[in-house]
């Protein structure tokens, strides 16, 4: 029986179960170093005094500038100092920085230090960024805020639209988040009195990256600079940018010769963190009589904060909005202007889902809105208009490979027994009270893209491969070094998983070893979906070669032909036959009696393997039901139900909690989640009293079934499923408020669907204040 | 995230805290369970020289029922008013009943969450005086009285007269807050209360309770009270809004009316969480709610 597919539990557990694991808080020993940070939104720095480095310490020791990695000619590039020079550009801008014995007395020196700054006008939220005459973010580099702005439209656009049997308007809004990472960022950094080698434990996604540019930032070679992220509290595309703090972190240890951490606190983590999603998109839509959806129009606009985030940049969110918006529906024509857009505010990293949780909002609330214009219900509309012959090609050329879009959904509807809710609806309407509602959200997710897809972008540092090492010791155990880096996803699983299948062992006696740069092959890390599709096929791959030499020792050992022998259950037998021999026996072989190897053999059991795919969509299906109070305009989630399709399932039980935990965000995203700026900058949201993820009371049981297209495109089959969850839950949950009061004539497309905004959407439709509130 | 620096005490006698709280004046502060303090330390919002630990000292957590009203010891934690008991003057510890003891613990489990409640105390919740907070809105709708003591003497405080503004109480820095006496309400009372909060444990965005009382003879309401957290620094009561329920018997439309006088009655600034148009629209929503509860049975 075959160990891909079973739901074992993650070796991962007992560690982090026990409360043993060791996060970058845990490592101790260290001073502490704080950031004094920007209290105002925009202004010039005149003066810093007090005990504190600035900017001037750190060009004086040589330290270069973040340099701008995108080559467009859209693409306003710029050179980010690791400390503000000469002007702050966001509330929480590190401007300087401070060396405690303790966190309390770092905390006590950085009150000392006083920030001379001239305050100036800020530019806040896209329109106040648009506005002409806007304050500029970079006044030196460019006379409009507008840092990137990508444009395309197929020929004939205008025509489609101007004859299609039906138009549909709409704006949509997504609210600002944060990716709220249970752990946030830290880093802590100890450099060796003799040889100067320095090593840096961080919170973060990709270390190798890290390695790469914290050493080009400080004029060091990569050889003397290890990265390690031990045990990671959560990131979702939080920690895979370089954090300033970290580069500064290593640049202190070796000035000061002394280990020194930084450990991010929750009001940094909400106001200097990245944030995300802050977008807007107008969409115009043509339907023909058979209400295809034949032409698509959009403006969208990403708020993209004061800088860019390397090395994803600050084009990720609206370039992604602009190759992606088609979603899983096929519109012939597709016409987009997609900007990024800079203000004096916090900038933005990718966030579990990047733009599709706003572009599925749109398309979804689109589909909604079409239905009964064209005199459907959401599932007929849908049904007649989600992709179905494969592979498709979008507008803007990507390839979906084979997925289960309409499928996915029927399954869903009959799941919930759309009928049966219908009926309690209509007697709660007549009731009053509380609304039920019922939302439906179809969406793809491209995942696990290597090099060419990144590669069109035309990114200075192009990322996408992954490669792995894989060895056999000589008790029989395999080692798999991978560049992924995975952090609580459960992926050391899964690839034990994998290559217990191929290897003919099992998953115990395999051991992943990731998240150090000593003792991995140079890789890309865990972000996008795209772990289990390239670090488990190059493990795959790997696997495939090892077992293939294993095949080789086993067919001299035994005399047998190579073709002939079959690895399983720790045994290398001879097809039909009971001769064999342990896998261990040969490792011994293969390490200790190489003599014995088949002429030409290199000693030793260790193969490498590298994969690079283009690409594959996971497609999926929610649905929730909520119940709204029109009084106080509050939600509650009764239901949510998913129909995944992920491809080949290694390990379901960890699908399941990948769409379990994205869910919980999307429907935060949705309901509770926004970080609040005033109109002068100021951050609002920077305590859990006021930033509001949801609690366990917030969230329904989640239930997922699954359908299972073994992708083409992959070599496990398997298909991405990191952010599907928080992709389509938003749109599930806006679809289902706006059901509920549709009978009011309440349309409401802003995220999140705060209580206030519910609640002055009923005002607004009816025109009255609250009716009978018992 | 990390406290400024600040000495410790903890004594473990009443007449030692009033001693401490004499000679360091404002600058200490009592820690009572530490679920407000501790967090407004962390931020540096609150900067005491001393803090003086009220943990050890006994006599502070007792609950007994005198003279037709519950004395609450400060101390007594959340959890506790969950399942209120009270000491009878005859020595037995025995539930509370009535009106006041169905009410009490309807408003105790909006407090927070669990381990909060745990921790977290009345008294503490009545001298941090946060406006949306749910014993301050049930001290001030129920007109409790504060026994504050300080070295050689003690005053007891009406609550109309204790909240002063956000965080603000008649509290003196050299007194302690040591017990207040809720009324137990008798059984021609009703009582209701309901909130909105955005998330189960949150704060209310805006809490409301109702006090009516009922003529026996005729069943209709003899007197009101309404009070409303979340809509000014300090929870109000909205005396037009009661006077338009006495002389009328309780009913939806009855309620319906008040609620609309209490909506017009508030005038909440906004926030964050609410603005003021939708902090009216929730005190519309949560006292017509409040008094539907308290129509319901007797206690
Ligand atoms: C996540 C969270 C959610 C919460 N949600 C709610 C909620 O929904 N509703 C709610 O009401 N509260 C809520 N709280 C606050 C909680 O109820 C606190 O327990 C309460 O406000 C203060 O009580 P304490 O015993 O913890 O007092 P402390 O934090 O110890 O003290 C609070 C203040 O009162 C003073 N003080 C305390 N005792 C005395 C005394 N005997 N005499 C004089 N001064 C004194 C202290 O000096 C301090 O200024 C929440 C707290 C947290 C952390």
């Amino acid at each position: 029986m075959s160990w891909v597919g079973r739901s074992i539990r993650r070796v991962e557990d007992p560690t982090l179960l026990r409360g043993v694991g060791m996060f970058v808080g845990d490592i101790g020993g260290a001073a502490a170093v704080r950031f004094v940070r920007s209290p105002v939104a925009s202004g010039l720095i005149r003066a810093v005094r007090g005990p504190a480095y600035t900017i001037e310490d750190l060009d004086a020791d040589g330290v270069g500038n973040i340099e701008a990695v995108l080559h467009r000619p859209d693409y306003v590039r710029l050179a980010q100092p690791l400390l503000a020079r000469e002007r702050v550009r966001y509330v929480g801008e590190p401007v300087a920085v401070v060396v405690g014995d303790t966190a309390a007395e770092a905390e006590d020196l950085a009150e000392q230090v006083e920030l001379d700054i001239e305050p100036l006008p800020a530019a806040v939220g896209i329109d106040g960024a648009l506005a002409p005459g806007a304050p500029l973010v970079h006044p030196d580099e460019s006379d409009s805020n507008v840092m990137v702005a990508g444009e395309m439209a197929t020929p004939g656009l205008a025509e489609a639209l101007d004859r299609a049997h039906a138009v549909v308007d709409l704006e949509i809004v997504s609210g600002r988040q944060a990716a709220l990472p249970l752990e946030a960022r830290g880093s802590h950094a100890v450099t060796e009195r003799f040889g100067g080698r320095t090593t840096l434990h961080a919170s973060i996604q990709a270390p190798h990256m890290v390695r790469t540019v914290i050493c080009d930032l400080l004029g060091m070679p990569e050889a003397d600079l290890r990265v390690v992220a031990p045990d990671v509290g959560g990131a979702f595309g939080q920690k895979l940018p370089l954090a300033r703090e970290d580069a500064i972190v290593v640049w202190l240890s070796r000035r000061l010769g002394r280990p020194v951490a930084w450990i991010e606190d929750r009001s940094e983590n909400l106001m200097a963190s990245w944030h995300s999603r802050e977008q807007r998109y107008r969409l115009r839509a043509g339907f023909d009589a058979e209400a295809h959806l034949e032409s698509l129009q959009a403006d969208v606009v990403a708020n993209v904060g004061a800088w860019p985030c390397y090395p994803i940049t600050w084009g990720v969110e609206p370039l992604m909005a602009l190759a992606e918006l088609p979603g899983p529906y096929t519109p012939e024509h597709y016409g987009v202007r997609s900007r990024g857009v800079a203000s004096h505010t916090c900038p933005m990293s990718p966030y579990r889902g990047v733009s599709r949780p706003a572009i599925t909002l749109a398309l979804e609330r689109l589909m909604d809105i079409a239905a009964p214009r064209l005199g459907l219900d959401p599932v007929e509309i849908r049904r007649r208009n989600l992709q179905s012959d494969f592979p498709h090609t979008s507008p803007t050329g990507l390839r979906h490979d084979e997925g289960t879009y309409r499928e996915a959904m029927e399954l869903a509807v009959r799941h919930v027994d759309l009928g049966a809710f219908r009926s309690r609806q209509h007697v709660a309407r007549a009731a009053g009270g509380p609304q039920p509602g019922i939302g439906i959200c179809t969406f793809s997710e491209r995942t696990g893209y290597g090099t060419p897809a990144f590669a069109a972008r035309a990114m200075g540092v192009t990322p996408g491969y992954e490669n792995v090492e894989l060895s056999m010791d000589p008790s029989g155990y395999v080692t798999v070094r991978i560049g992924a880096s995975p952090h609580g996803q459960g992926l050391e699983t899964a690839l034990s998983q994998i290559v217990a299948d191929e290897v003919g062992t099992d998953p115990g006696r395999v051991r992943v070893v990731a998240s150090d740069t000593d003792r991995t092959p140079y890789g890309w890390g865990s972000f996008a979906s795209r772990a289990m599709v390239l670090a488990g096929g190059a493990t795959y791959l790997a696997a495939q070669q090892l077992a293939t030499k294993l095949g080789s020792l086993a067919a001299e050992a035994l005399e047998a032909a190579a073709d002939d022998i079959v690895l399983a259950d720790g045994r290398a037998t001879v097809a039909g036959t009971s001769v064999g021999v342990d896998i261990a026996e040969l490792a011994r072989i293969a390490h200790h009696h190489t003599q014995r190897l088949p002429a030409g053999a290199t000693p030793g059991l260790s193969v490498q393997a590298g994969y690079d795919p283009a690409g594959t969509f996971s497609n999926a299906c929610h649905v929730a039901e909520v119940d709204v109070d029109p009084d106080t305009g509050g939600v509650s989630v009764r239901r949510f139900v998913v129909v995944e399709d992920a491809g080949r399932l290694i390990n379901p039980m960890i699908v399941d909690g990948q769409i379990r935990g994205g869910v919980v965000q999307g429907i935060a995203n949705a309901l509770l989640e926004e970080i609040v700026y005033d109109e002068d900058g100021n951050i609002l949201t920077t305590s859990l009293m006021d930033y509001l993820p949801p609690t366990v009371a917030e969230i329904p049981d989640i239930e997922i079934l699954h359908l299972e297209t073994l992708s083409d495109a992959t070599v496990t089959g398997a298909k991405g499923v990191g952010e599907g969850g928080t992709i389509g839950a938003p749109a599930a949950v806006l679809n289902a408020v706006n059901d509920a009061l549709a009978h009011l004539g309440v349309e409401l497309n802003e995220m999140p669907a705060t209580p206030e905004r519910v609640r002055a959407a009923v005002r607004s439709a009816t025109g009255t204040p609250a009716g009978p509130t018992n | 995230m990390k406290p400024a620096r600040f000495a410790y005490v903890a004594p473990d006698s009443i007449e030692d805290v009033l001693d401490a709280l004499d000679r360091f004046g404002d600058e200490a502060k009592v820690l009572s369970g530490g679920q407000s303090l501790v967090p407004m330390m962390n931020f540096r919002l609150a900067r005491p020289e001393v803090i003086v630990d009220i943990g050890r000292v006994g006599g502070l957590d007792g609950m007994s029922v005198v003279n037709g009203s519950l004395t609450v010891g400060a101390r007594v934690i959340h959890a506790r008013l969950e399942a209120p008991t009270g000491a009878m003057p005859d020595g037995r510890t025995e539930p509370l009943g009535g009106v006041l003891g169905s009410l009490l613990p309807e408003v105790a489990r909006f407090v927070g969450h669990l381990p909060i409640r745990a921790r977290g105390t009345f008294g503490g919740s009545i001298a941090h005086a946060d406006p949306a907070a749910e014993w301050c809105i049930l001290a001030r709708t129920l007109d409790a009285e504060m026994v504050a003591l300080r070295r050689g003497g003690e005053r007891v405080i009406a609550a109309a007269d204790f909240f002063e503004t956000v965080f603000t109480t008649a509290l003196e820095p050299e007194e302690l807050l040591a017990a207040v006496h809720l009324p137990i309400l008798g059984d021609d009372w009703r009582a209701g209360f309901c909130e909105f909060s955005r998330r189960a444990g949150d704060f209310a965005v805006v809490a409301a309770m109702t006090a009516v009382r009922l003529d026996p003879a005729t069943g209709a309401i003899s007197e009101a009270r309404i009070g409303v957290g979340g809509v000014a620094g300090v929870p109000v009561r909205l005396p037009a809004a009661e006077a338009t329920l006495v002389g009328e018997v309780p009913g939806a439309e009855v309620h319906a009316a008040a609620a609309e006088v209490a909506a017009g009655e508030v005038d909440p600034a906004g926030d964050l969480h609410g603005s003021a148009a939708y902090r009216r629209d929730l005190v519309r929503a949560m006292v017509a709610r409040a008094l539907a509860q308290g129509a319901g049975a007797p206690g």
